[in-house]
């Protein structure tokens, strides 16, 4: 069980600390308790404190009537020398001038344990003889201190072991009650919208929580549902761009036979097959971006990063040629990840058009791959003013750029569903492109 | 030559029709899967040009029919999906090469060649153009009988220019031949340039004619004369 803090606050941020629900019922039972048991310790202590009192009165003055019922009455001037003598607690005065029975509770130094004790003292008026004496009998109560010490004790020991009943078996059956709601969060937890796995929650018997995962269970399915579709939109929208795409094109190739072309007209046609160009990757990258989404490349092997970097390097040195690009591979060993084939293709190939495009002229392009890292850096003037924004799709920082956008965007994509890293940074008038395969 | 092009839109139609037209290309055309299997039925054909997505059903029927009756056309497929599952299943049926739309017009043409020669190859596999002499299989270049040293590329792009001769070719549909399953990484056609002139360069020391035109602004032209 996670511990919590042990009391709600807000912090800083004015986010409020968390307490967990189970804490929660626990900790107002345990201050409930503990209000009652302050509260009572001391009633109960005085309580019995006043009965003990009150008994040890009772006994002084049944011993007094037992003194006097037992015919001592009669008692000589030397018995009662010899009385006082042998009696420690009972003493028989001449009359101080007590009129009727009195009990004071004083505290008298005792000379057996030397420190002062608590006594109660009778002081009641008798006659022996016909002559009027008073009746002095004291009682210790140390043996109480004792005895209400133990009680309390006793009675603590009672309370605690109350109290751990309470605690452990609230919490028992809160764990288990609570425990499919904790299920249930840890389910919506773990979902994920664009994965294809809907989660299934327990069967409960409790009513409310059956509601609540019924809710969750309903809403889960609209969104997927409506996120499914949406999904399905890009891709529908992006084959049906193929077909006027294609028409386009195919007429644009016709428009380019025809006889008495003004070099106007055939340089415009040129452009208008660069701009189709364009806009087929930019449809392609969209649909690769959905289907890479759409778990549509699960199937893995394991491949040479290194022979992939190698397999398409002519074509993107003539691609770097028009920027006189130099292009070094420093490949320290081979280097074998297991995953999709065509999406690692297109992952190298989307780095090395990144590299060429945002390239200075005469600039260079470094290729390393170590243990667990492959690393792409091209030249750069100047360092990224949005680097964060990098990633991110249609992002471009040189909005006069070639590019679409998308390129950095599909290499994040495919660099996620990998579960690998990949992080930017400017060093050196070079941009790097690190990614970490963990 | 004769060729059966299974597709519904009337503009590519169209435009297939033109272009091919000029190049000793016949086009018969239906737009549905019932009646490509009529026609299919009845007569031969030099190639079968096939969309995948038809109003009546699936390009994959007929792929089908052409394999019950032990058909030898060849088939390419010319279809605006552009999945592995597609591809694959195309091959498996007997497909014999797969366009992705958009394509260009040029590229139909000479993958269409391409697979008429493999289909009708009995020996030799030459092509010839005057003095050029272009042997496919052995991938050899001969100028009045004189082999030339040619790289792939060269070779590759002297074929796609004789096959498309008297067409313009642009510097983005060259490049894109040139390229193969790289195109879509292309950003930029300078390249094509060099290619040419080495090209040129190569024919002509050999003693060929200059048949390849430069088109102002868009691109080159391989012209008898």
């Amino acid at each position: 069980m996670i511990i919590s803090k042990p009391f709600t606050a807000w912090d800083i941020n004015g986010n409020m600390d968390k307490t967990k629900l189970l804490n929660k019922t626990t900790r107002s039972f345990l201050s409930y308790a503990i209000v009652i048991l302050l509260a009572s310790a001391p009633v109960f202590y005085y309580i019995s404190e006043w009965l003990y009192v009150y008994e040890t009165d009772e006994v002084l003055i049944f011993h007094k009537q037992d003194f006097v019922k037992n015919s001592r009455s009669n008692f000589s001037e030397a018995e009662l020398q010899a009385w006082n003598k042998y009696n420690h607690n009972i003493e028989i005065v001449p009359d101080m001038g007590i009129q009727k029975d009195s009990i004071v509770g004083i505290s008298i130094f005792d000379s057996t344990s030397q420190e002062k004790e608590p006594f109660r003292i009778l002081y009641a008026p008798v006659t022996l003889n016909g002559k009027k004496y008073t009746y002095i009998e004291k009682s210790n109560l140390v043996e109480m201190e004792g005895m209400v010490i133990s009680i309390a004790l006793m009675f603590l020991c009672i309370i605690f072991v109350l109290f751990i009943g309470i605690i452990y078996i609230s919490r028992a059956s809160a764990v288990k009650i609570w425990k499919p709601f904790y299920d249930t969060l840890h389910k919506i937890r773990a979902f994920e919208i664009d994965k294809n796995r809907e989660p299934h929650f327990v069967p409960t018997d409790i009513a409310e929580f059956d509601s609540l995962n019924k809710s969750i269970e309903k809403l889960i399915e609209k969104n997927t549902s409506i996120y499914q579709s949406q999904r399905e939109f890009v891709e529908n929208a992006a084959h049906e761009l193929q077909t006027p795409l294609t028409l386009f094109q195919t007429k644009v190739d016709i428009l380019a036979q025809s006889e008495g072309l003004s070099d106007e007209a055939t340089t415009l046609i040129d452009s208008l097959n660069q701009d189709i160009a364009r806009m087929n990757r930019l449809n392609k990258n969209l649909l690769l971006l959905s289907k890479i989404t759409n778990d549509s490349y699960l199937e893995k092997a394991r491949i040479n990063i290194n022979i992939l970097l190698e397999k398409n390097l002519d074509f993107f040195k003539e691609q770097g040629a028009s920027k006189n690009l130099s292009i070094e591979l420093d490949l320290q060993r081979s280097m074998y990840l297991t995953t999709n084939t065509t999406l690692a293709e297109v992952l190298i190939n989307n780095l090395f058009m990144n590299a060429i495009r945002h390239n200075l002229p005469n600039g260079n392009i470094y290729i390393s791959t170590d243990d667990r890292q492959l690393i792409f850096a091209n030249s750069g003037s100047q360092s990224l003013e949005h680097p964060e924004k990098l990633f991110n799709r249609f992002s471009k920082e040189n909005p006069s750029s070639q590019g679409n956008g998308l390129g950095l965007a599909i290499i994040k994509q495919i660099v996620e569903i990998n579960g690998w890293d990949i992080n930017y940074l400017y060093k050196h008038e070079l941009h790097y492109f690190v990614i970490s395969f963990q | 030559m004769k060729i059966l092009l299974i597709e519904d839109e009337p503009g590519i139609v169209k435009s297939i029709n033109d272009y091919f037209k000029s190049n000793g290309v016949h086009c018969e055309n239906v737009t549905t899967t019932s009646d490509a299997l009529d026609r299919i039925g009845i007569y031969e054909y030099d190639c079968i040009l096939l969309d995948l997505m038809l109003p009546d059903g699936d390009g994959f029927d007929i792929l089908k029919e052409l394999k019950r009756l032990h058909k030898t056309e060849g088939v390419i497929i010319i279809s605006a999906k552009e999945t592995l599952q597609t591809r694959i299943e195309g091959f498996q049926l007997g497909a014999d090469d797969y366009l992705t739309k958009p394509f260009h017009l040029s590229e139909l043409l000479v993958r269409m060649q391409a697979l008429i020669r493999r289909k009708n190859f009995q020996g030799n596999n030459l092509i010839v153009f005057n003095e050029i002499a272009v042997d496919v299989m052995a991938k050899t270049v001969m100028v009045h009988q004189n082999t030339l040293d040619i790289t792939k590329k060269e070779l590759d792009l002297l074929l796609y220019l004789i096959g498309n001769q008297n067409k313009v070719l642009s510097k983005s549909a060259i490049a894109e031949h040139l390229s193969g399953d790289m195109a879509d990484m292309l950003d930029n056609h300078d390249f094509v340039y060099a290619h040419i002139k080495n090209l040129k360069k190569k024919l002509t020391t050999a003693g060929a004619d200059d048949y390849i035109k430069t088109v102002y602004g868009l691109g080159y032209k391989w012209q008898h004369g």
